[in-house]
């Protein structure tokens, strides 16, 4: 493998690769705007000058590949001096806004400017002010902030496939905006805000809720569809304020479709049912944890209901669900759905070019493995009906006298049922996800379960006990 | 062990050192100025930099508070809550602001650490209350003991 030196130390790599990423992994950081590993190389930002023996002038990082016997100084008296007049450039019309931005503290401008730029300010003049157009219900812009970096601009373009980004006037009067000012069309509209490397795009939901390093990390998986990205839930004391996506190269890359991001708003909605219910005259009537399970006993104990399970449950849950009727109910049907009108993964694809599958449902692939059969029609028929589901499946249409559901669900789902034992949402628990390639990925707890829910698990060791000893919850 | 001094026979009887002590109290009592003060209708001037009860600085009635929760990011009593808001005049400012004065340790760090000036330890002392209150947003607000 062919090598070159970057600040006294011998890194190898492979053809094509440019100095920012091969610096990385000699592990050295090079400070970047508008490069970004998932987009196309401009090199306009002018931060990642490094110095190259035998050139006579500072080199950008990004846009020059590393070749054989390079030795390149990323540190050198030369390189800081263009670095810092870089940074005041970009700091020349860029408002002190950090107290209400809410891109402070992961922020690249100002981990730069703390780091490469100067702490003075040596101009006078009145910084230039822009009036903001509505972006749409997704990102809020605030274009005083923007340092043209384009990286919106290229990822319109390069990901999401639509050019609605763009660069309108020249110089000092340039406006990064929408074509005559639309709002976004794109589902992947959030990662305008990730890959903002200031806070000139942030998320209209995530504004003004939490500064970024109040809130805990926690990485996971996203249950929006068969795709499976990773993500960060990033929480705070029990409450998510927002999720991230998480490079994964197999996966997803960089990026995140809008609906996944946004898909835990459901896990804290304030008509998730959260205790034990059982209808009653006139509406839902709440109980106790013994009395559900024991309500349940009566109606199911030597039956054969019919089990209808989300593929939205992990493989454990899946797993367990059927050790539990092999043991108890032997012989009853169980099947699995999520998708209306689809019922296998040959019929999952792609919805479109980027990220979004067919399947709404995190692990179709899983419940297939499991040997589940597919519930076809979206519609059942029986006498009594067990459901159990993680929130994300959509329900079919059930035609049963009793129906009883575990797992998550909102008040205006819960109308087809009879009694309902609140469950765990992705992420209140641990598990295991089947992916459309067949990835085996890992779901995280981020926060406590909310109000008195219990996993399915526990449901489950409670339904096969004689006696249905709740311990405390949860 | 120490050796034992013995006193001699007026020292045993200690009524020169009686004498001498209470000397010295008379002298501080007649001579001397004295320390203490009639204290509510006498008060004592501290220290422009005392740190003594909160408030929120205005300037033309508007707090200079932008809810960047500086404060309660380095309050090590965790005694700061602020919820942030945006409004027509101010793209972001605190809807509420509550001080929890009975965990403060008065460290004086929020002051510090304020980007725009806007919390504040004024030099007011009394801060006792009959009942467990919060400081909230309006209390704050008014600029008593106001430092400039």
């Amino acid at each position: 493998m062919p090598k070159c030196m970057i600040d006294g130390k011998e890194v190898e790599f492979t053809a094509g690769e440019n100095l920012v990423k091969v610096a990385k992994r000699a592990g050295v950081e090079i400070p970047v705007f508008c490069y970004h590993p998932g987009l196309s190389v401009v090199a306009q930002c002018r931060m990642c000058y490094v110095e190259v023996e035998k050139m006579p002038k500072l080199q950008t990082a990004c846009s020059t590949m590393a070749t054989e016997g390079m030795v390149v100084k990323t540190n050198s008296e030369n390189v800081k001096k263009g670095r810092a007049g870089t940074m005041e450039f970009l700091l020349l019309n860029h408002p002190l806004d950090c107290p209400i931005c809410d891109k402070a503290g992961e922020c690249d401008l100002q981990d730069n400017s703390y780091g490469y730029g100067s702490a003075y300010m040596r101009g006078s003049e009145e910084r230039r002010t822009y009036v903001d157009v509505n972006m749409g219900p997704v990102i809020q812009k605030n274009m005083n902030r923007c340092i043209h970096c384009t990286r919106c601009i290229r990822f319109g373009d390069e990901i999401a496939g639509i050019h609605e980004m763009v660069a309108i006037k020249r110089g000092n009067d340039i406006d990064i905006t929408t074509i005559d000012g639309k709002t976004l069309q794109t589902e992947y509209a959030g990662n305008y805000s990730d890959i903002c490397p200031t806070g000139s795009l942030t998320l209209k939901d995530f504004r003004f809720k939490k500064r970024a390093w109040m809130l805990k990390k926690t990485t996971t998986v996203c249950e929006g569809c068969s795709k499976g990205c990773n993500m960060e839930i990033q929480h705070e004391g029990d409450v998510i304020y927002r999720c991230v996506p998480l490079e994964n190269l197999d996966v997803n890359r960089y990026w995140m479709c809008d609906e996944g991001r946004f898909n835990y708003q459901h896990t804290q909605d304030p008509t998730r049912i959260i205790e034990p219910k059982v209808k009653a005259e006139g509406g839902w009537k709440t109980i106790s944890w013994e009395d559900g399970i024991l309500g349940i006993k009566e109606e199911i104990d030597g039956q054969k209901p019919t089990f209808l399970v989300g593929s939205d449950l992990t493989q454990e849950e899946l797993t367990h669900i059927k050790e539990y009727i092999a043991l108890q109910h032997p012989g009853a049907t169980i099947q699995h759905f999520g998708t209306p009108g689809l019922t296998s993964t040959q019929q999952d694809g792609a919805l479109d070019q980027i990220l979004r599958m067919k399947s709404k449902t995190s692990n179709l692939n899983g419940a297939e493995k499991l040997g589940i059969a597919p519930l076809m029609n979206d519609t059942i028929k029986a006498d009594t009906v067990v459901v159990m589901s993680a929130g994300r499946a959509k329900l079919p249409k059930i035609n049963a006298k009793r129906v009883i559901a575990v797992g998550v669900y909102l008040e205006g789902d819960a109308s087809q049922f009879d009694m309902i034992l609140p469950g765990l949402a992705f992420s209140e628990k641990d598990g295991t996800i089947v992916n459309h390639q067949g990835i085996e990925q890992k779901l995280k707890r981020a926060v406590l379960p909310r109000g008195k829910c219990k996993s399915l698990s526990e449901v489950l060791m409670l339904l096969t006990n004689k006696k249905a000893r709740v311990g405390a919850n949860p | 062990m120490l050796a034992q001094r013995k006193p001699g026979i007026l020292n045993r009887f200690y009524l020169i050192e009686i004498v001498r002590g209470l000397w010295i109290t008379l002298r501080n009592f007649l001579f001397h100025e004295k320390v203490t003060l009639q204290f509510p209708e006498q008060r004592r001037d501290y220290s422009p930099r005392y740190r003594g009860q909160h408030y929120i600085k205005t300037v033309n009635e508007v707090e200079n508070c932008t809810a960047c929760m500086l404060c309660p990011t380095v309050c090590p009593a965790e005694c700061i809550h602020i919820v942030a808001g945006e409004r027509e005049d101010k793209e972001k400012y605190p809807i509420k602001f509550e001080i929890d004065i009975l965990r403060c340790c008065f460290c004086g760090m929020c002051e510090e650490a304020c980007p725009k000036d806007a919390i504040k330890l004024s030099n007011i002392y009394e801060m006792s209350q009959e009942h467990r209150e919060v400081y909230t947003k309006d209390f704050l607000l008014e600029q008593r003991g106001n430092k400039k």
